[in-house]
């Protein structure tokens, strides 16, 4: 009788915080991406970003007097992890979803939000895979690895003229994806390739490959993956006196790689987005960030925040929740972001996407690249 | 002349990394030898040996020690103790409430051990890469005009405090009174027990050693690599098994020997072949050997006793 008792209180307790939950008249957005993982760097990259967004819509009053809530989901860059978290986000009644970050991961995630009818924007994943399927819901703040792959070959070809180069790649649908993208590009402008492999990622010892390329007499690498790998290599070939140019996508550009390399990222050659941080334009957002000790200079922090933005002003300007007639109102219209002007193309693309050839330096800075 | 030298340089790197595979090895093999268990979060005892080794180099650095050999010495000392309280601890908690149950129960009790390591030190330190820099930087160049093999001042120290500690422990094992209990342990765990051995410590022992030893690799190669995450020990422990199955686990030659031929085919897969195939070639090694000698190179075939 006295549990009976206890398990209705608990029945009652329980009814009553949901109901206070609802009462509170939240939109909820999920943010997926790599919490834990080798790569959670790149993770807060896009948490800053979006919940910077949620803050500033919700200081402004909100989408029509409801406030923003952003909700972490942890996906640790794992492909299988991802498919939990999305589930666990169509469990959780989530409609709205900025995220994945690694391309592998997104891919399979956003095969549940179409089903599911979810809007997702992820503000990372370049993987041109993603948008093919042609998902209605399914968008992207950032670029594709058909706009990135290109422009470093170009600079390649154009700027840096090696006469033997070697692509290397970490096997996974991003860098393999790049690496495969640039080899293209070199090859038609007459760039002669004489090495072409994939490592593991997570593995740590690259003698072998340096010495083989040093074989090779290689004089530019260009590395398509994350930087703990390559931050790696640079080492080694440091330490093994291989001294080729090393180039790689974005998913290098982070402070990180110096400390892993060192002295050893010192004029490493980056494809990034172009530095939002720099426009006037966003000189307010930048203050912000600055004012909470943020960096907004991460390659995905102002994508995140566009994500958000967008989402918010399509909710506005729909006057619903529903993401499908967000998602064609985001098809339909020309938006001034952070990132510049956006129009997206059927597949949930960006029409027109910049990046830009960086230096790095082994203190984490960047210049523009010559 | 260059191919000649090609091939030295891909032996040298070989055998680096095959030492370091050796050295983690040993507490497989030792724990195997003497109660027949695969100790699965071994790989995670090198991991925290690493992570404590670059706690003390960054610490000392920071109070302002700048003499390398302490450095290095400081953190060999501490990480050894450090790793060897956690081997201690790992078995007493995790295996010995479990050793006279069936083997599939200790081997469920390892991977627990090993999946619980991994985020303790993931809760600790964060999941982000640590780096140190390279505290000996540098070594010697010679060859060719074609080429020119790079031996650096870590290469040589790795292979030789490998060679160093697998000596000591060898000598341990033939010449002492604790080595001797091993031994004995070994052969017969119940036999040894009513001659008087206390078999609980002579087990514990075992674990302490294997993991000084990890500890002793963790230094090594975080020096060597200059990184380390919370995930390291999945794939060195992956390894290292591999070396001492490879060897014929239970047996100490064995171990350092599957090491070496491991590290050999992985650096001559990839400088001859293409990196792609190095985890192949691993592996595909391991199948071989299990297929026609499943007791390994230099290990001994199990007779049934009845």
């Amino acid at each position: 009788m006295k549990n009976m008792m206890r398990k209705s209180l608990l029945a009652l307790a329980v009814g009553a915080g949901m109901t206070s939950l609802a009462a509170q008249a939240e939109i909820t957005i999920g943010l997926a991406g790599p919490v834990t993982g080798p790569l959670a760097q790149y993770g807060d990259m896009q948490f800053i970003g979006a919940e910077m967004a949620i803050e500033r819509i919700n200081q402004q009053g909100g989408v029509d007097g409801e406030q923003l809530k952003g909700v972490k989901y942890d996906d640790a860059c794992d492909p299988k992890q991802a498919v939990a978290v999305a589930n666990q986000i169509v469990n959780d009644g989530v409609r709205f979803v900025v995220g994945h970050l690694c391309s592998s991961a997104t891919q399979p995630a956003s095969d549940i939000y179409a089903e599911e009818g979810i809007l997702m924007i992820t503000a990372a994943s370049t993987s041109p895979a993603i948008t093919e399927a042609g998902y209605e819901t399914v968008f992207r703040t950032i670029g594709l690895d058909s706009m990135q792959g290109p422009v470093a070959g170009n600079y390649i070809a154009e700027q840096a003229k090696p006469e033997r180069m070697a692509i290397i790649h970490d096997k996974q649908q991003y860098g393999e994806g790049i690496a495969t993208g640039v080899k293209e590009t070199v090859e038609e402008a007459g760039v002669d390739v004489v090495v072409f492999e994939g490592i593991t990622a997570g593995d740590k010892d690259f003698s072998s490959l340096i010495s083989k390329l040093k074989r090779e007499n290689v004089d530019f690498v260009y590395y398509g993956g994350y930087h703990p790998e390559l931050g790696l290599l640079l080492r080694q070939s440091r330490e093994l006196g291989f001294d080729a140019q090393y180039m790689g996508p974005e998913g290098v550009g982070n402070p990180d790689i110096s400390k892993i390399a060192g002295e050893a990222s010192e004029g490493l050659l980056v494809t990034l987005p172009q530095a939002f941080e720099t426009d006037p334009d966003n000189a307010d957002l930048v203050a912000a960030f600055e004012a909470k000790n943020q960096d907004p200079s991460g390659p995905f922090v102002m994508p995140a925040y566009t994500a958000v933005y967008l989402m918010a002003e399509a909710m506005k300007a729909t006057e619903t929740t529903d993401p499908y007639e967000v998602a064609d109102y985001l098809h339909e219209n020309t938006f001034d972001t952070p990132i510049g002007e956006v129009q997206y193309d059927e597949k949930g693309d960006l029409e027109e996407f910049n990046f830009v050839v960086y230096t790095w330096h082994a203190d984490g800075t960047k210049t523009e690249a010559q | 002349m260059d191919a000649t030298l090609y091939l030295l340089q891909q032996v040298i790197n070989g055998l680096t990394i095959g030492s370091t595979y050796a050295l983690i090895a040993i507490g497989y093999t030792m724990v195997y030898g003497i109660i027949g268990m695969i100790n699965f979060a071994h790989g995670e005892i090198y991991m925290i040996g690493t992570y404590i080794a670059f706690i003390v180099i960054t610490g000392l650095a920071m109070m302002g020690v700048d003499s390398t050999l302490f450095l290095i010495v400081a953190a060999l000392l501490v990480s050894m103790i450090v790793a060897s309280a956690h081997g201690f601890a790992v078995e007493r908690v995790a295996y010995r409430p479990v050793r006279g149950s069936k083997r599939l129960i200790a081997l469920i009790s390892a991977i627990g051990m090993s999946i619980f390591l991994q985020n303790y030190m993931r809760l600790a330190q964060g999941s982000r890469d640590k780096a140190i820099p390279n505290l000996l930087p540098g070594g010697w160049e010679f060859g060719g005009d074609g080429f020119a093999v790079n031996l650096s001042y870590m290469q040589v120290i790795i292979f030789f405090v490998t060679l160093a500690s697998m000596g000591v422990l060898a000598l341990f094992i033939s010449r002492s009174r604790l080595g001797r209990a091993c031994r004995a342990c070994s052969q017969d765990r119940g036999m040894a027990n009513l001659l008087g051995i206390n078999t609980d410590l002579v087990i514990s022992m075992t674990f302490v050693i294997g993991a000084a030893l990890a500890a002793v690799a963790g230094l090594l190669l975080g020096m060597y690599y200059g990184v380390v995450n919370p995930y390291i020990g999945f794939l060195a422990g992956l390894k290292a098994f591999t070396a001492a199955v490879l060897g014929g686990i239970g047996s100490i030659p064995g171990a350092m020997l599957g090491g070496l031929i491991l590290g050999i085919a992985e650096a001559l897969t990839g400088g001859y072949l293409s990196t792609e195939y190095k985890d192949v070639v691993a592996f595909g090694l391991l199948i071989l050997i299990l297929l026609f000698r499943p007791w390994g190179i230099l290990g001994k075939p199990e007779v049934e006793k009845i």
